[in-house]
């Protein structure tokens, strides 16, 4: 078996195969982690709150993929096509914050999302609103915010890429077809993008279906998503074999929608878009 | 054993203990004072310490083949060391302090009639409230649902916790709930959801929370969360409900598989010294199971913990009982349902 093979093994199968042998044992430690047992399976199908939170965290998670892409997408504009010779300092600017501790970032977050904070000190100075307290911190929506924040240097960079592959002759192209910047974007750049902007999203929402250090820190009861319960099985219920059952749900329940997916992005290319 | 310092480490090696971290004895020899007194200068040799944040982690690093020599869980988790097999029965006669551990304490480290655990320390579980920002004081635990605090309230993210104070709250034995009573208490605790503004997770929190003028009820506070918000200068009280405190006591055990039982038994005995006790409780605000210490507590803590009222300590406290991995089980369950509602 070739090194690179090996280390797939090694690495990616072997923990893979570990979780899901775990899926099947009755118990944690000792004598029930030796049984046998498809109640977890049971256990977890039976579930109808874990799972429709699988679902709402997936929701969470494509909400801040999106978001992502679409905050980010001008970003890598920018430095492909208007940047010029800054564009690596800007590049380097925007990837800086990554080298910080993510858990700063995420309460950084927190300073400026919170009562106090920098977000509601300006409102307040403007005349939006007198007194909103915790408004905009402890829910979903400063999950999405802080997680959208973290994403966007990620994701600017495959979109960055996809754009710097595009051949300038075909810009060059539209426009001696007549065709105006706005319908060049729309119908040159933006298609030729899209394997990237693709990519970005993906990038983005498979980590996130799983988050759970920013529901943690910043989602109050309702921003939990399906990452704080499997931390939960695994560190406080000591319950091994449910956790490994659900992070297989999570396995599965991404992996599949991402399959059929690459297959529809593998037909646009082939329709020669 | 202290007049031959030098024939115990050769013999078996140090100590491991493994331990919350901030009563590690390198660093604070004033809660193990004759043990660091003996070994002055060679503490490193003698022993060593393994960390855990929470009890189900040291539960499961022990389970999962970890082997140390002295333990330090809490005692809802105790029944299950004893039953998983991991602790052996102490031998008090071999601790020159035992008969200053107060009975009641003590009565609770045993199990099938041997001494299993030394309790060490003790505190409270109660609610932590902003005077200044209530409109109305609450009263009881039941008081967290109530619709004047919306938003302000903030609770421990521990199912044990949440468990055992909605029962309390209901008028429920905690300990001894049918599946009705359970739902009821599952129920409870996403309707609480609607007054809660956070889950702490961390006891940094629960210093923290209350001084943002954001939460005006911080619940599953210990004591010492209080008397550091207290300090301050924040107007704060620490509840004493209609139902009563929740109380918590944590203490020493050795391992099953440890042989390493004369140097075990020289920390444990240091460990519930007078001396170290005192120290105990006048640096961390704890309450301590060796009451021949009371002299040299400072009188702010006697007060403040009625640590000159430990004999009726467990009939106005309720204190957390052992739990049996069923019912550790059962209150996991029902936490994680709640925290997945919407």
């Amino acid at each position: 078996m070739a090194p690179p093979s090996l280390w797939l093994v090694l690495l990616l199968v072997m923990p893979v195969v570990t979780m899901v042998l775990f899926t099947f044992r009755a118990g944690s430690f000792g004598q029930a982690a030796q049984q046998f047992t498809l109640n977890n399976y049971a256990a977890f199908l039976q579930n109808q709150p874990f799972q429709s939170l699988l679902a709402r965290s997936a929701g969470v998670a494509a909400i801040v993929a999106l978001l992502s892409v679409v905050l980010a997408y001008p970003v890598a504009y920018y430095l492909s096509f208007s940047a010029g010779s800054r564009r690596f300092t800007l590049l380097t600017l925007i990837i800086i914050p990554a080298w910080t501790s993510y858990l700063l970032r995420v309460l950084a977050w927190k300073i400026i999302l919170g009562s106090g904070g920098v977000l509601n000190t300006v409102l307040a100075s403007l005349g939006l609103a007198a007194d909103l307290g915790s408004l905009f911190l402890y829910n979903r929506t400063a999950v999405i915010i802080t997680l959208v924040y973290t994403w966007i240097p990620f994701v600017a960079l495959p979109i960055y890429a996809a754009l710097e592959r595009i051949e300038p002759s075909l810009f060059e192209a539209a426009r001696d077809l007549g065709a105006r910047p706005w319908n060049a974007f729309l119908r040159v750049t933006l298609p030729l993008s899209l394997p990237g902007v693709i990519a970005g999203f993906l990038f983005v929402f498979i980590p996130t279906v799983g988050e759970y250090v920013t529901p943690a820190l910043v989602g109050g009861p309702r921003g939990i998503m399906y990452g704080n319960l499997v931390q939960d099985q695994f560190l406080n219920a000591l319950n091994w074999p449910m956790g490994s059952v659900m992070s297989l749900a999570m396995l599965l329940g991404v992996l599949l929608p991402i399959l059929l997916f690459s297959r529809f992005v593998r037909l646009t290319e082939l329709a020669g878009l | 054993m202290a007049d031959e310092p030098t024939s115990a480490p050769e013999a078996s090696g140090p100590l491991l203990v493994l331990e919350w971290s901030g009563y590690e004895a390198t660093e604070y020899p004033q809660f193990f004072q004759p043990f660091a007194d003996a070994y002055e200068g060679r503490m490193d040799e003698v022993i060593e310490y393994s960390f855990f944040a929470e009890d189900a982690e040291a539960y499961t690093k022990l389970q999962s083949g970890f082997e140390a020599d002295v333990l330090h869980p809490c005692n809802s988790w105790w029944s299950l060391y004893v039953d998983s097999g991991l602790v052996q029965p102490i031998d008090t006669a071999r601790l020159s302090n035992w008969d200053g551990v107060h009975p009641d304490l003590a009565a609770m480290g045993q199990f099938s009639g041997e001494q299993y655990f030394v309790p060490w320390e003790w505190g409270y579980d109660s609610i932590i409230v902003r005077n200044d920002l209530v409109t109305e004081m609450p009263t009881a635990w039941a008081d967290l649902w109530n619709d004047a605090y919306a938003g302000h309230v903030s609770i421990w993210d521990n199912a044990e916790t949440a468990f055992v104070m909605t029962a309390l709250a209901q008028g429920l034995d905690p300990w001894n709930t049918t599946a009705e009573e359970q739902e009821q208490i599952k129920q409870a605790l996403i309707e609480l959801k609607a007054n809660v503004l956070t889950y702490w997770a961390d006891y940094t929190e629960s210093y923290e929370l209350p001084t943002t003028g954001d939460v005006w009820l911080l619940a599953n506070a210990w004591q010492d969360a209080y008397a550091y918000i207290e300090s301050e200068g924040y107007d704060v009280s620490y509840l004493q409900p209609e139902e009563g405190r929740l109380g918590w006591v944590c203490g020493y055990a050795i391992s099953s598989t440890s042989n390493n039982l004369d140097l075990a038994y020289e920390l444990l005995d240091a460990a519930i010294a007078p001396e170290s006790m005192a120290a105990l409780g006048n640096e961390y605000w704890y309450g301590f199971s060796n009451m021949d210490a009371l002299p040299m507590v400072d009188e702010y803590v006697v007060d403040f913990m009625n640590l000159d009222e430990v004999d009726t300590l467990t009939d106005r406290t309720v204190f957390y009982r052992p739990l049996s991995e069923e019912q550790r089980s059962m209150m996991s369950s029902i936490w994680d349902e709640v925290k997945a509602a919407p």
